[in-house]
């Protein structure tokens, strides 16, 4: 006969057990009879512990809700504080869609303003911020310094760092909100997974 | 008063947080019969179980706050009924247990034989869980009164799955031992 399975009996009879495990407590349940015995033994015992306590001899709740609410001391200032620490954990993602947003909507429209600009759409009043008039200070010095035979190269470094500027800074700053956020959806998964783990039910093998 | 569905628990919860009193008397009063049995099996007197039962509820107000949402409340208040119910027995240690003896006395005129025989045998069997030990009374308590599956046990002691096995199969063994000789002899003593 096989090994005899004391060590399970009590997670059987609650119901414990995962379906490989209860099978093989019950195909050997079928044919042991000492294990069968235990098993009705336990029964019993489980069966006289959940005798009823003497309720009776206790207040009823009504009495003892009615006692507690009145007793009930002040709930101590941190939960106040907690409640101000949790907004400003949900300000974080609200807060950097939203400054991402804004960066966004700034980016298209000064775009669109110099492209406008550029094309004669807005007249005098925007000449300044001309895309043309665009020129970094080293490009002016070393024109005068130079002279005009230089300037198509000088142009094309221009040209260059100006590109570079108008497309390093946005991404930058746009990557720097991308981490912020991705910081902060990692904390909120961790979270979840911590809330979700402590209500998990889990047969033991 | 059932929780019903219109104000639902979480957001009981949500008020009794913000200090809502009534709020949190609603759960008190869903909870109350569960704890005050949790409380009553691990103390084995009334009177003791029912300050281990306020304090449990007086400790869970003030910190209501820490209380995560989306897990369970029963469990969570369950944890400190057990500790509240530990701190009591500890505070008055000299308070002997309930015996059959001061029921007797109690009940001068107990009804019918078997009802008597029934009371006995409560007492007989609260004296046994008493003599366990705190670590495995707890788990017992917690299963077999508070109804915690295995898993939720190890989360409310923080205490692995197999210890919470091994725990509960040292305490049935005990009280085994305990119950079959003492019961016996009640059943011969009653004819």
């Amino acid at each position: 006969m096989a090994k005899h399975i004391t060590e399970w009996l009590n997670a059987y009879l609650d119901g414990e057990l995962n379906k490989a495990r209860t099978s093989q407590v019950e195909d050997h349940l079928a044919e042991c009879a000492e294990c069968s015995a235990e098993l009705d033994e336990l029964r019993r015992l489980s069966a006289l512990l959940r005798e009823p306590a003497p309720t009776g001899e206790f207040i009823s709740t009504e009495r003892f809700v009615s006692n507690l609410t009145l007793n009930l001391p002040r709930q101590p200032e941190h939960s106040q504080r907690r409640k101000v620490l949790e907004i400003g954990w949900w300000l974080i993602p609200v807060g950097t869609l939203g400054i991402w947003l804004f960066l966004q909507v700034t980016f298209t429209l000064s775009s669109l303003v110099l492209r406008a600009s550029d094309a004669g759409l807005l007249g005098n009043t925007f000449t300044m911020v001309s895309s043309n008039s665009l020129q970094t200070d080293w490009f002016a010095s070393l024109i005068n310094w130079f002279g005009y035979q230089s300037v198509s190269v000088l142009s094309m470094l221009n040209n260059a760092e100006l590109f570079v500027h108008n497309l390093i800074v946005p991404f930058i700053l746009q990557a720097f909100l991308a981490v912020i956020y991705l910081i902060w959806l990692a904390s909120w998964w961790l979270r979840q997974q911590k809330q979700s783990s402590s209500g998990i039910v889990q047969s033991p093998s | 008063m059932e929780i019903n569905h219109a104000e639902t628990e979480a957001a009981l919860i949500e008020k009794a947080q913000n200090g809502d009193r009534n709020a949190y008397g609603e759960l008190v009063r869903h909870y109350h019969s569960g704890v005050v049995n949790v409380v009553y099996r691990m103390c084995g007197d009334v009177e003791l179980a029912e300050d281990a039962a306020q304090d449990a509820f007086i400790q869970a107000w003030l910190r209501l706050s820490t209380f995560r949402p989306g897990t369970s409340l029963r469990n969570w208040l369950y944890r400190i009924a057990v500790n509240a119910a530990l701190d009591v027995v500890h505070r008055e240690p000299k308070t002997p247990p309930a015996d059959v003896e001061s029921l007797t006395l109690a009940d001068p005129l107990a009804g019918p034989e078997s009802a008597f025989i029934q009371k006995e045998r409560t007492v007989i069997v609260q004296q046994a869980i008493l003599s366990l030990t705190e670590s495995s009374r707890e788990v017992l308590v917690l299963r077999e009164y508070g109804g915690l599956s295995y898993q939720e046990i190890a989360s409310t002691l923080d205490i692995p799955l197999g210890t919470v096995m091994s725990r509960l199969n040292y305490a049935r063994e005990r009280l085994k031992e305990l119950l079959v000789s003492q019961l016996y002899t009640l059943e011969l003593e009653n004819g």
